[in-house]
C-alpha cells in the first residue's frame, strides 16, 4: 500500500478545534442548500451529479485510502439502495427521508453479512471479491422473479423537483463529511493506518483488525445505498444493468485516485475535475471514459497523491526558500 | 448494455427449466459443458500464468478476450480469412501488443506492492472497452461462420460444433503452453521467478525480461482464447467483465498459475453452468459460477489444486 498512501499525519494534526476548516465545509454547505434558489436547471442538475459523486468518492476513499479495502463493489451497494429505497416508497408509506435511512440501514446489515466471507480476502483478493460480489448481486436482481426483472421498477408518485434533491444530496454529502471527519480525525484514524498499512502487525499489538474493517466497509456501504436511493428516486425508475453497473465503481474509484487516495479533500477536488471534464466532453462519453482511463493511468505512474498531492507538492516548493532543491 | 455473455446461437440447445429434461438432453447438456470449459479454460490462462508468476492480478484481461474477439471479427470482414485460420496472427499481435504494454505500464511498479499495478490495468480495462465502443458502436456482433451455428450429432447426444473444434484447440493450445513452460529454457525461467524472484534473480534471471515475456504470453493466449469465444458467442466492448469474473472462477477452482489446472478449473465451471442452465433456467448460468467462485475463497483461496506454475 506504501505507494499509494500517506502518513498518518491526520491524527497527529487531530489535537485542537480546526476552526478554519469547519468554516470552510460549513461555507461550502450553506452554498450547496442555497444554490437551487439561484441557479438554473442546468447547473441544478450538474451539481446533484457533483454531491453524489462526491458521497460515492468520500466513501471510496474511507475504504481503500484509509483502511486499505480497494473495492469494486460499490455497485452493490447503489443498487441496493436504490432496489431498496423505491421497494418501500410504493410499497410503504414511508417518506424519501427514512426511506434512504432504511436503505442504508440494509447495506450497513448486507456488508456485515458478506464480510464474514470478503474480508478472508485480503488485498487484491477482497478486489477481485467484490466485483464479484457486484456482478452477483446483478444477476440475482434480473433473475429473481420479485424485482421486476430485467426491467426493473417504476417509482410510483411523482419524483420531488430537481431543487429538492439538490438538497437531500448536500444533506447526503453533509452526512458523508461527518463519518469522514469521525474516522479522520479522531484516534481511530492512527487504528485505520495501522490497518491498512499492516493488517498482522496492527493485529499482533492488539487491533481488532476486523472490527475495523467492518465498521469502515459497513458505513461507507450505507453512504454509498443513501446516494444510490436519491439517484433511484431523482430518475423514477430502477433497473439492474444500471443500478447495479459497473461504471458505479468505476466512477468512485477515478474519482479518487484523480483527487488523491488516502487525502482527505480528494474525493471533492477528484468530483470536480471529473464531472467539469464530463461536461466539456457531455457529447463524446465514450471519449470522456477513455480520457479519464489514461489520466488515472498516467496519475498513478507520476502522481500517486492525485490533483492534491500535486497541489500540496507545489504549495511547499513555494514556499520553500529559493536555491534549495525539493527531495 | 449487457455483461453477461450471450446465450450460445444454437438452435436446439436452449433448454428451459422443464420438469424433468430428458435423459438425452442431460447427457448433450454434460458433453456441452465439458467442451465449453476447455474453451473456457482457455480464456483463463493468460490470467493465471500472469497472476502466478508476478503476483498480477490482471483487470484488463476481459478486455484483452473481447479484443481477440473483435480482432477476429476485423480479420473476417477485411481479409476474409477465417478467424480459425488467422488464430496464430491473433495470438501473435496480441502478444507485441502485450509486451511493450507491460514495459511501458507495469514494469515500473515491479516490487512495489500490487495495488498500483491493479489500478493501472483497471485503466487500461476501461480504455479498452471504450475505444472498442468509439470504433464498432455498443451494438451485439458476432462472426458469421457456417460451423458457429451447426449442430453435430453423435448417437442420441447433441452439440455444437463449434465447441468440439474450440475445445481441440483449446486443449491443443494449454498442452503447447504447458510444454513450453514444463521444457524450455524460458519455462525454467518463469518457474524459478514464480517460486522465488529473489532467489532467481541472484542466479541471473533477468526478472524484467521473464515478467514482460510472461505477459505478452498471457496477452497472446487472451487474443486466441478471445476469438474463440467470439465465433461460438455474440459479443459487446463491455462483455471484458463478465468473462473476467468467469476466469477467476475458473483459476480459484484450478490453483493460480497452474496451467493444467486451468484446463481442469474450466471444464468444472463449463459442466456446473451448463448443469445450472438445464435445472435453474439458463438466466442462472452465470450466477452458478459467481455464487460457486465466492464459495471457494471463502473456504479454500488456494483453490481446489495445487496452486503453483507448471
Amino acid at each position: 500500500v506504501s505507494a499509494l498512501s500517506v502518513s498518518a499525519k491526520a491524527a497527529n494534526r487531530a489535537s485542537g478545534v480546526p476552526w478554519l476548516a469547519m468554516a470552510g465545509w460549513l461555507a461550502l454547505f450553506a452554498a450547496l442548500a442555497g444554490a437551487p434558489a439561484v441557479l438554473d436547471q442546468y447547473f441544478v442538475e450538474i451539481g446533484f451529479k457533483f454531491l453524489v459523486f462526491c458521497v460515492l468518492a468520500e466513501a471510496w476513499n474511507l475504504m481503500a485510502g484509509y483502511c486499505g479495502l480497494v473495492s469494486l463493489g460499490v455497485s452493490s451497494f447503489f443498487g441496493l439502495g436504490g432496489y431498496v429505497a423505491v421497494g418501500l416508497l410504493n410499497n410503504t408509506g414511508l417518506a424519501l427521508a427514512p426511506a434512504l435511512a432504511v436503505a442504508a440501514l440494509w447495506a450497513a446489515g448486507m456488508a456485515a453479512i458478506v464480510s464474514r466471507a470478503l474480508f478472508r480476502l485480503r488485498g487484491l483478493y477482497f478486489t477481485v471479491g467484490t466485483l464479484a460480489l457486484s456482478e452477483a448481486l446483478r444477476l440475482f436482481v434480473i433473475n429473481a422473479p420479485f424485482f421486476g426483472g430485467a426491467t426493473g421498477l417504476v417509482l410510483r408518485g411523482d419524483p420531488p423537483d430537481a431543487a429538492a434533491l439538490l438538497r437531500d444530496a448536500t444533506v447526503a454529502f453533509a452526512l458523508a463529511t461527518l463519518v469522514m471527519t469521525a474516522a479522520t480525525r479522531s484516534r481511530f484514524a492512527v487504528l485505520l493506518s495501522a490497518v491498512r498499512d499492516d493488517e498482522d502487525a496492527a493485529a499482533q499489538v492488539g487491533v481488532r483488525a476486523f472490527r475495523i474493517k467492518l465498521a469502515v466497509f459497513a458505513a461507507a456501504s450505507a453512504l454509498v445505498a443513501t446516494v444510490g436511493g436519491l439517484q433511484a428516486v431523482k430518475l423514477g425508475a430502477i433497473e439492474p444493468y444500471g443500478s447495479f453497473g459497473l461504471q458505479w465503481s468505476v466512477d468512485a474509484l477515478t474519482v479518487v485516485v484523480i483527487g488523491g487516495i488516502g487525502m482527505r479533500l480528494g474525493a471533492l477536488v477528484g468530483a470536480g475535475f471529473v464531472i467539469a471534464l464530463g461536461e466539456l466532453l457531455a457529447d463524446y462519453p465514450e471519449a470522456h471514459n477513455a480520457i479519464n482511463g489514461v489520466i488515472l493511468v498516467v496519475l498513478i505512474r507520476f502522481a500517486p497523491r492525485g490533483l492534491c498531492g500535486l497541489i500540496a507538492d507545489l504549495a511547499r516548493n513555494l514556499r520553500r526558500p529559493r536555491g534549495e532543491k525539493s527531495a | 448494455v449487457t455483461l453477461a455473455p450471450a446465450a450460445p446461437r444454437v438452435a436446439g440447445l436452449l433448454v428451459c427449466g422443464c420438469a424433468m429434461p430428458s435423459l438425452e438432453v442431460i447427457a448433450s447438456t454434460l458433453v456441452s459443458g465439458v467442451l465449453l470449459g476447455g474453451m473456457l479454460g482457455l480464456t483463463a490462462l493468460g490470467l493465471s500464468i500472469v497472476l502466478g508468476v508476478m503476483r498480477l492480478v490482471n483487470l484488463a484481461h476481459g478486455g484483452f478476450l473481447v479484443v481477440g474477439a473483435y480482432a477476429g471479427f476485423v480479420l473476417l470482414a477485411r481479409t476474409g480469412i477465417d478467424p480459425l485460420i488467422g488464430l496464430p496472427l491473433i495470438g501473435l499481435g496480441m502478444g507485441l501488443v502485450g509486451y511493450p504494454l507491460y514495459r511501458l505500464l507495469l514494469a515500473p511498479f515491479a516490487g512495489k506492492g500490487p495495488e498500483a499495478s491493479l489500478m493501472t490495468m483497471f485503466g487500461v480495462s476501461i480504455i479498452v472497452e471504450n475505444l472498442l465502443v468509439l470504433g464498432f458502436s455498443a451494438d451485439t456482433r458476432s462472426i458469421d461462420r457456417a460451423y458457429a451455428t451447426t449442430a453435430l450429432t453423435v448417437g442420441p447426444i447433441s452439440m455444437p460444433q463449434i465447441y468440439v473444434i474450440g475445445f481441440c484447440i483449446s486443449v491443443v493450445v494449454i498442452l503447447a503452453v504447458h510444454g513450453l513452460i514444463a521444457h524450455t529454457a524460458f519455462g525454467r525461467d518463469l518457474r524459478a521467478s514464480a517460486d522465488d524472484p529473489g532467489a532467481a534473480a541472484v542466479v541471473g534471471v533477468d526478472l524484467a525480461r521473464v515478467h514482460a515475456l510472461t505477459f505478452a504470453l498471457g496477452a497472446a493466449a487472451a487474443g486466441v482464447g478471445g476469438t474463440l469465444m467470439g465465433v461460438a458467442f455474440s459479443f459487446t466492448p463491455s462483455t471484458g467483465p463478465s468473462y473476467l469474473l468467469n476466469d477467476f472462477a475458473i483459476i480459484v477452482m484450478g490453483g493460480l498459475g497452474n496451467v493444467l489446472g486451468t484446463l481442469v478449473g474450466g471444464i468444472v465451471i463449463g459442466v456446473l453452468q451448463s448443469l445450472g442452465g438445464l435445472t435453474l433456467g439458463d438466466g442462472y448460468r452465470d450466477l452458478v459460477g459467481l455464487v460457486l467462485f465466492l464459495i471457494v475463497l471463502t473456504f479454500r483461496p488456494q483453490g481446489f489444486l495445487r496452486g503453483r506454475v507448471g
